[in-house]
């Protein structure tokens, strides 16, 4: 034993914030003490609120204890979590006082404390979901657990427990060989120690000064009793997971702990809850072995798809690892059991990174309110915090990062570890790939997960619901309150939906004598002011108590994230104004009064759609554009983007609008046309127009790069005039690959000869892929009639200010326009990727006898229209005379800076005389 | 055998570089008219807007990849940009910095510089130790706001001007495309506030590039990104720059004829791979020194260039000098 030792730097006991918390056992033993209190009183408060209420128990056990502190700490400072365990505190004092007994062989088995995890917690967890998560619950797997650990603490000497029995004794164990942390000896104090006090202090009887030479801290829980005892104990910070990169005694219950938990949490997780909530689902082989296997076995409570996913989990894993390892250990010409171990400690990263992102994820988004609020209710008081997060805030996808790190990490240790094997530099480099497998699964699982739900999409209901895809507003129906009889007194007196279904955002009113009962404040205003029923004493359902109040004195949340009913934009009512806001806090949405609330639902009858769709006469003019006519509400229309993710087909709706008679854009309700695509390969197709309500859109996939063409035709006869309407949106595709070839035939301008009238922009020199129309350049249109050239055609350029410009054809058909600018803003707003508008319309009328539609014409009079767009020029945000400016004045400047800074110098500085033609 | 060996030991390696150097530079920055392209993932500084570049330089692709919308950045979506990385590391780890020394353009351009300061009998520049010391650590500083810069875009945390910041802040940006005739580059942007700083910056430094390459041997080297980007990876790298210490005179001749004023090149004769982060791998110090065998290139540990006394005589024009004085 030595009192005094220098140091080391990497000796986390010299720091000085670090080294008190670690090292100082006044501090530890007051920690643990405060850590032992929240445990019993969680238990305790478990048990005597055993309602929903109770959010403390549940922010001790699953807000901190598992998984955020452990999953965290144990990848980074190692066991701390172990150190300062409650059972393992206490148990301490009760083997001292126990018994002493050695246990017995049969249960010095790790796998006791590994197969009570797997099979005990996480094979429960997924047949009877959320079993343990209540109060009771918990509390009582906890009391259950502390009786047991008692019991043997007390029976057996060494704490057998936490070595063989506790379910994540080994688990820890196990995943503290990736921290950074390391408890060991200065070797000089230790080689002329006689006493080992560390030895002796140990409880769990361990040798503290052999942990550098075995390169292995084996069940050390970094209880820190030692380092009281001597001061010759270190603990040192060191490279991650440096002792995987060198040889020590493996342990198969930590290679087996790895595999397990890896099928059990992330991949079953990834099966169950990923693939689980995709449309995809119920193809995937575990629902359908549930669905077989229903026939002849009643499951009763047990969530049957859950069990098979974590089965097949098992199965799938353990197949993987085992499968690769064995090629390996063929190749390498080794013992199969010595690879099997050897290598299989590269597993340790896969689970426990991807868990800190999870437990991150989870504490930012839910947690950390859960905590909070949790330990408030616990010691008495109130506190109401918001979430540091909201789900799909974009920063929060930086965790998504760490699940590659554990993949290169695991392939860096493999590496490693395989360095370490006596053979052949070329059998080692087959083998590494195979001795991969379970790496390779593990990323297999993730990238087909995220190819399923990029494909099939997630199924309705979305995460955090276990249970279906129930909706917020529904209650069932013995819960709601009907306040209207007769026989459909289930149904919404004005659109005939289930009330029950919509029961939170439920109304009542008063008509005569009657009761009319409504699913939503939208059928009520319905009724009330366009119906005009005469309708008094309104009232709502308060969403907090489910009980109707009147209306009048209520809070309505509007906005809110929560669907709306019958609307776009939801409103819920509430009693309580503090309920109002609590809610509103929740889940966005402000508070209003009943009259506001009733506005905001009036306005579900003013959207344009209703009264925007009709048909062009003959002189309108009809164009396309890429832009919903009905901008939706609360997300800001951007269009001129083609849509498709990545891996799908991109593909382009546009809508043909045009104005009528009283100057008012107007969309179709019907489009009567004929539509033809002329796609990047210059094959024509017909198409349809959409089945959306309201405005007819048109879409068109686009498959490859190039220019796809969209055409317009109708006839129409009237006042013996015929009335032929073309109009051409043209859209150029590009996926920025490198393979893409500019052809110039391909991308030329193109019409199709089922269009007699078109309009073509021809190409000019040198255009690519990348060509835009800018302002201040030149832009030339060919007008073609029945495929050839035509003069005299009258051409208009017409853009979104109002300006417009005529010209006529020349001989070639050719009319040419330059672009103005005409978009000024203020500099703050200036936006270089503005689009400006823009629409050619071509007219042409010629003198033709026919007859369409069993009526004479002696006029035809031919009209087109191409829309397109042009950015603001370069000229007008960009200037080369002041880029010059600055840099030649850097130049100069420095220049003669550093002359003067030469010439001051008296003598010039030391100088190094060699040849400098070397 | 041996005689190819001399050869090569002997060989002027100032020429050989300024003939591949030329090489280089014609690929790189004409590749274009001879339907010249290597892809994307070059690892030196053959400027990407450069319309005619036979070759990009890594940084501009990456940073697009890299401001990606994260849930995108960070899914399978993004195999591309791994891809893309691999090919990077491919081309770098065959020949290591000496990309820098030999075929980077914008080195080149460099190199040019100081061969008319040369003509013109111009002093040349060197930084003190300690000024070294804190002026290496910026190359580090423009790596990170290569990856952040764009990440940060990709989080919606910076506008979509800051996607390609140190593109905008690069002088081979507006000095690559000028041998190819495009002075549009050469321009202030204002159409926002933070295009306009960036652009000016951009402008400034490559006024400050111009006049400082022309006083100080290869000035921005010591600043580049794409420098500590290699070094990072360098210990995979193939070739190897090495150093037998015990055969150290530690005479200075390969310190006094380092561009990069690497210190280490005469002072530390414990480490066998003598590559630091400033190093271009130029070779002058191998031809400059005097020792057989102290200093050697190395391709998969087999010494491909040595240095001789042989060498360094014939080099050194000694023999030459000596019938003169006689």
């Amino acid at each position: 034993m030595v009192n005094f030792i220098k140091r080391d730097k990497d000796d986390i006991y010299s720091k000085p914030i670090l080294g008190f918390l670690f090292k100082n056992q006044k501090f530890l033993l007051t920690l643990k003490l405060v850590v032992l209190f929240i445990f019993l009183y969680a238990i305790y408060y478990g048990f005597a609120h055993t309602g929903k209420d109770n959010n403390f128990t549940y922010a001790v056990f699953w807000g901190i204890f598992w998984s955020l502190f452990m999953v965290i700490t144990l990848p980074t400072f190692g066991r701390i979590f172990c150190g300062i365990c409650p059972h393992g505190f206490v148990g301490k004092y009760i083997t001292k006082f126990g018994l002493k007994k050695t246990m017995p062989k049969w249960m010095q088995n790790r796998y006791i404390g590994i197969l009570l995890l797997v099979i005990g917690w996480w094979g429960i967890y997924y047949m009877f979901p959320g079993l343990f998560r209540t109060p009771l619950g918990t509390a009582a797997l906890f009391t259950v657990m502390t009786f047991i650990a008692f019991v043997v603490y007390f029976l057996y000497k060494d704490m057998s427990y936490c070595k063989y029995i506790c379910p994540i004794g080994t688990l820890t164990r196990a995943y503290s060989k990736l921290s950074f942390t390391w408890l060991g000896t200065y070797k000089s104090a230790c080689n002329e120690c006689k006493t080992f006090e560390c030895a002796t202090a140990c409880p769990y009887n361990l040798k503290p000064f052999t942990f550098d030479s075995r390169n292995s801290m084996t069940d050390c829980t970094l209880c820190m009793d030692c380092s009281a005892a001597c001061e010759a104990v270190s603990f040192k910070t060191k490279k991650p997971s440096f002792s995987l990169f060198s040889k020590f005694q493996t342990l198969k219950a930590e290679v087996w702990t790895f595999i397990l938990i890896l099928a059990s949490i992330p991949i079953t997780m990834s099966f169950h809850h990923g693939i689980g909530r995709s449309n995809a689902a119920n193809d995937m082989i575990w629902s359908k072995t549930a669905e077989f296997l229903k026939n002849y076995i009643n499951f009763g409570s047990v969530d049957a798809v859950g069990l098979f996913a974590f089965l097949y989990a098992l199965a799938f894993t353990v197949v993987a690892a085992l499968i690769g390892m064995f090629i390996a250990s063929k190749i390498l010409q080794k013992d199969f059991k010595k690879i099997f171990y050897d290598l299989g400690y590269s597993y340790a990263p896969l689970f426990i990174l991807g868990s800190i992102a999870h437990s991150l994820e989870t504490f930012f988004m839910r947690g950390y309110e859960r905590i909070v609020e949790g330990f408030a209710q616990g010691f008495g008081f109130s506190v109401d915090v918001a979430s540091l997060a909201k789900r799909g805030d974009s920063w929060l996808h930086m965790f998504g990062l760490l699940k590659w790190v554990a993949i290169a990490w695991a392939l860096i240790i493999l590496y490693k570890r395989i360095k370490l094997l006596d053979a052949s530099k070329v059998r080692k480099i087959i083998a590494y790939p195979f001795a991969a497998s379970l790496v390779i699964f593990f990323l297999s699982v993730n990238i087909y997960r995220g190819h399923i739900i990029d494909t099939y999409g997630r199924a309705s209901g979305g995460h955090g619901s276990h249970g279906g895809g129930a909706m917020f507003q529904s209650v069932s129906k013995d819960k709601a309150i009907i306040l209207q009889s007769g026989k459909d007194k289930h149904l919404c007196s004005n659109c005939s939906m289930k009330l029950p279904k919509f029961y939170k955002t439920n109304h009542a009113a008063h008509l005569k004598d009657e009761t009319k009962q409504y699913c939503s404040i939208h059928c009520l205003s319905e009724a009330k002011n366009i119906k005009k029923m005469p309708l008094r004493d309104l009232k709502v359902v308060d969403v907090t108590s489910l009980k109707f109040i009147d209306a009048k004195e209520a809070f309505y949340v509007v906005g809110s994230k929560k669907k709306a009913t019958m609307s776009e934009v939801s409103k819920y009512a509430f009693a309580l104004k503090a309920d109002a806001i609590k809610f509103s806090k929740r889940y966005r949405g402000r508070v209003v009064n009943f009259a506001e609330a009733e506005k905001i639902a009036m306005k579900d009858f003013d959207t344009p759609a209703k009264n925007m769709a009709s048909k062009p006469s003959v002189s309108d003019v009809v164009y396309f554009s890429d832009k919903n006519p009905i901008p939706k509400k609360g997300k800001g229309s951007h269009g001129g983007h083609s849509h498709g993710g990545w891996g799908k087909v991109p593909s382009k709706k546009v809508w043909p609008l045009f104005e009528d008679s009283s100057e008012k854009l107007r969309c179709f309700d019907d489009i009567k046309a004929e539509l033809y695509l002329l796609d990047a390969n210059l094959k024509v197709s017909k198409l349809n127009q959409s089945r959306d309500r309201g405005c007819k859109s048109v879409s068109f996939k686009m498959p490859a790069n190039g220019y796809y063409n969209l055409f317009y035709k109708a006839k129409d006869i009237e006042n013996k005039t015929l009335y032929i309407s073309t109009s051409k949106y043209e859209y150029m595709r590009f996926n920025h690959s490198n393979d893409a070839v500019y052809d110039n035939e391909k991308m030329a301008a193109h019409s199709i000869k089922e269009v007699p009238f078109d309009i073509l922009r021809l190409r000019e020199e040198g255009e690519t892929f990348y060509h835009r129309l800018y302002s201040g350049e030149k832009i030339r249109f060919k007008v073609l009639l029945d495929s050839k050239e035509i003069k005299g055609a009258n051409v208009t350029l017409s853009t979104k200010t109002g300006w417009s410009k005529t010209v006529k054809t020349d001989k070639n058909g050719v009319a040419v326009f330059t672009l103005i600018q005409d978009y000024f803003p203020d500099w703050d707003k200036f936006d270089r990727r503005h689009q400006n508008k823009f629409l050619i319309t071509a007219t042409y009328t010629k003198d033709a006898k026919g007859e369409y539609l069993y009526e004479d014409y002696d006029k035809v009079k031919y009209t087109s229209t191409y829309s397109s767009l042009y950015y603001p020029g370069e000229s007008s945000y960009k200037s080369y005379a002041y880029g010059l400016f600055a840099a030649s004045a850097a130049a100069i400047i420095t220049g003669f800076i550093i002359y003067f800074f030469r010439k001051r110098r008296e003598k010039p500085f030391k100088e190094v005389k060699f040849n400098e033609k070397n | 055998m041996k005689k190819i060996r001399d050869f090569i030991n002997k060989a002027d390696i100032k020429r050989f570089r300024f003939w591949l150097q030329l090489f280089f530079f014609v690929i790189f920055i004409y590749g274009g008219y001879f339907a010249i392209n290597l892809g994307n993932s070059i690892p030196v500084f053959s400027c990407g807007y450069d319309r005619e570049v036979g070759g990009m330089c890594y940084f501009l692709p990456l940073q697009h990849q890299l401001a990606r919308p994260l849930d995108v950045l960070f899914s399978v979506a993004s195999i591309s940009v791994l891809i893309g990385f691999v090919t990077f590391l491919l081309w770098f780890i065959v020949f290591n910095k000496a990309w820098c020394g030999y075929a980077c353009p914008l080195g080149t351009m460099q190199d040019w510089l100081t061969g008319l300061r040369k003509k013109l009998g111009i002093r040349y520049s060197t930084y003190t130790q300690p000024q070294f010391n804190k002026l290496k650590k910026i190359k580090y500083i423009m790596l990170a706001i290569v990856i952040l810069s764009p990440i940060a875009v990709g989080m919606g945390l910076l506008g979509g001007e800051w996607r390609t910041a140190f593109c905008q802040i690069c002088p081979g940006r507006m000095i690559t495309p000028l041998f190819v005739g495009d002075v549009s580059q050469w321009s202030l942007d204002f159409s926002t506030k933070s295009a306009m700083i960036l652009t000016s910056i951009g402008l400034v430094f490559t006024g400050l590039f111009v006049v400082g390459s022309f006083i100080k041997k290869r000035f921005f080297c010591f600043f580049c990104p794409m420098s500590a980007m290699h070094y990072i990876f360098s210990d995979a790298a193939l070739l190897k720059l090495k150093k037998d210490g015990d055969k150290c005179t530690k005479c200075g001749d390969c310190y006094n004829v380092c561009d990069m004023q690497i210190k280490d090149i005469a002072d530390d004769v414990e480490s066998t791979n003598i590559l630091r982060d400033d190093c271009i791998m130029c070779l002058k110090c191998v031809a400059a020194c005097p020792e057989d065998d102290a200093l050697h290139v190395d391709l998969v540990n087999y010494p491909i260039f040595k240095s001789t006394k042989g060498g360094f005589v014939k080099r050194m024009e000694i023999e030459e000098l000596e019938k003169k004085n006689d």
